[in-house]
């Protein structure tokens, strides 16, 4: 069993917890990757609001990757699901008995108008941290004005994200005497300030508290970089200073035979138990790539992967779809504890839950790296902390 | 004038509105949406969405569980 081939592509969270277990349990694994660093993606947010070196944040792929991970530099171009081949940008094809697609949402800047001009000009918490580090330069120097926060779809990785773009924006506002002079304005695609009520009757005293002002059912449909202007598909305009917007999420920019293999947006068409490709039984998709109806986040992403390698260990190990989004605000956090069956469970900002979630980000590469080691850790608070178990009391 | 249709059935978060205002945005006036749904909380939200669009609710009801509204896009230039 151990001489089958495995291919990752991606070197994400998924594609790196994939590549380690599976060598931990004796495997050769192939994972190929186009990048020479990881980045931890919610460390964009303190880059670009606090301040934070982009270099805390980004590792070197290659001392993430365990012994029998062998490191493939390159781009993918074309999966071949039928021939059972992957085709690099390089032109070098590989082969494969299992094949766990971790390759990512890729992000479109062109489909909203002017979106590209306003990425150009402040840079975002969302592409890269050299971006996040230029967003940090206009914000930092932002002596007066407004600073908006806001997203072109409902759909995108981190659903708390601009919560905590504001969050952290404010705090750093505060923090330098600039408080009353800039004002944060949160505009989100939804009904309440969360795609649960639930969450949102929980963070909207938090953002009131914070003095974050929340426009609801804004979905930015055109940017009028000129005037500084944000129009929404709904029908109303905000004024900037500064504007970070989310861009629309595709799937990776891949092509794939079958074409059907995807959906209309590029995401791969899985099974959202199993993380098997429909139709394919030696494929899987993890993380933000896949069409599951979860949240994309680094959780999914990470419990996709040990769900993904336990079934190729032969396992009838079940994906729940669980989340568990952290809503940093100031000096505390709270959780969006969801599953496929449970909508999210009401979950209480504390100083406890920061610490919490401050040991997870110091926990993050080893948990990459060593992610058996981790396991037990991560099963035990999974568990009691689980939808189910928490309920409608919540935590 | 099309027709689409929005299954989101056994979707609670990031919910049906999501997949709503997503087929909004490819939508033309004078196009007609229809999402199902079994979240409970979609049929509050299916009102708050059309009043603040200033789009027409052509139906709504729930039928075994499942919610069904249909949309006709009149905000639309």
């Amino acid at each position: 069993m151990a001489e089958e081939r495995v291919l990752v592509l991606g070197a994400g969270t998924g594609g790196l917890v994939a590549a380690n277990l599976l060598a931990a349990h004796g495997y050769s694994v192939t994972l190929v990757e186009k990048s020479d660093r990881h980045l931890f993606q919610p460390g964009m947010l303190w880059i670009a609001f606090k301040g934070h070196p982009p270099s805390k944040y980004t590792m070197p792929v290659e001392s993430l990757v365990r012994e029998g991970v062998r490191l493939v530099r390159g781009r993918v171009e074309h999966i071949d699901l039928a021939e059972r081949r992957v085709r690099l940008a390089s032109g070098e094809e590989l082969g494969y008995d299992w094949l766990i697609i971790a390759l990512g949402a890729s992000l479109d800047y062109s489909a909203i108008p002017g979106h590209e001009k306003l990425h150009e000009e402040f840079g975002d918490y969302f592409s890269s941290e050299n971006d996040a580090a230029k967003l940090w330069s206009k914000f930092s120097r932002l002596e007066e004005g407004t600073l908006v926060v806001a997203a072109a779809d409902p759909l995108y990785k981190c659903p708390p994200a601009p919560h905590k773009a504001a969050f952290l924006a404010s705090d750093t506002l505060a923090r330098t005497g600039r408080k009353g002079k800039v004002k944060v304005v949160l505009a989100l695609p939804f009904l309440h300030a969360y795609p649960s009520k639930t969450m949102a009757d929980i963070i909207e005293p938090e953002l009131e508290k914070a003095g974050i002002e929340l426009v609801t059912m804004f979905t930015v449909d055109s940017i009028d970089t000129e005037n500084r202007v944000i129009r929404s598909l709904e029908g109303d305009e905000i004024s900037y200073s500064i504007a970070t917007v989310i861009p629309i999420h595709k799937g990776p920019r891949v092509t794939v035979n079958p074409e059907s293999a995807v959906d209309g947006d590029g995401f791969f068409k899985v099974d959202k138990y199993t993380l098997r490709l429909e139709e394919y039984d030696d494929a899987f998709a993890i993380g933000d790539c896949s069409n599951a109806p979860t949240s994309k986040t680094g959780v999914t992403a990470h419990l996709g992967a040990e769900v993904v390698v336990d079934r190729i260990l032969g396992y009838d190990a079940r994906f729940t779809g669980r989340t568990n989004c952290p809503v940093v605000a100031d000096g505390t956090a709270a959780f969006v504890i969801s599953d496929y069956d449970h909508p999210p469970v009401p979950v209480k900002f504390s100083k406890l839950k920061r610490m919490m979630e401050d040991l997870f980000i110091a926990a993050y590469w080893s948990s990459l790296k060593y992610p058996e080691r981790w396991r037990p850790f991560f099963r035990a608070y999974f568990e009691a902390t689980s939808p189910e178990r928490l309920g409608m009391r919540g935590w | 004038m099309a027709k689409i249709t929005v299954d989101a059935r056994g979707m609670a978060c990031p919910g049906p509105i999501t997949m709503l205002v997503r087929a909004y945005r490819k939508a033309k006036k004078g196009d007609i949406i229809e999402v199902l749904a079994t979240d409970p909380g979609f049929e509050p939200d299916v009102k708050a969405w059309v009043e603040r669009t200033g789009n027409k609710l052509v139906e709504l009801k729930k039928e075994d569980g499942v919610i069904k509204a249909v949309i006709e896009v009149t905000a639309k230039d």
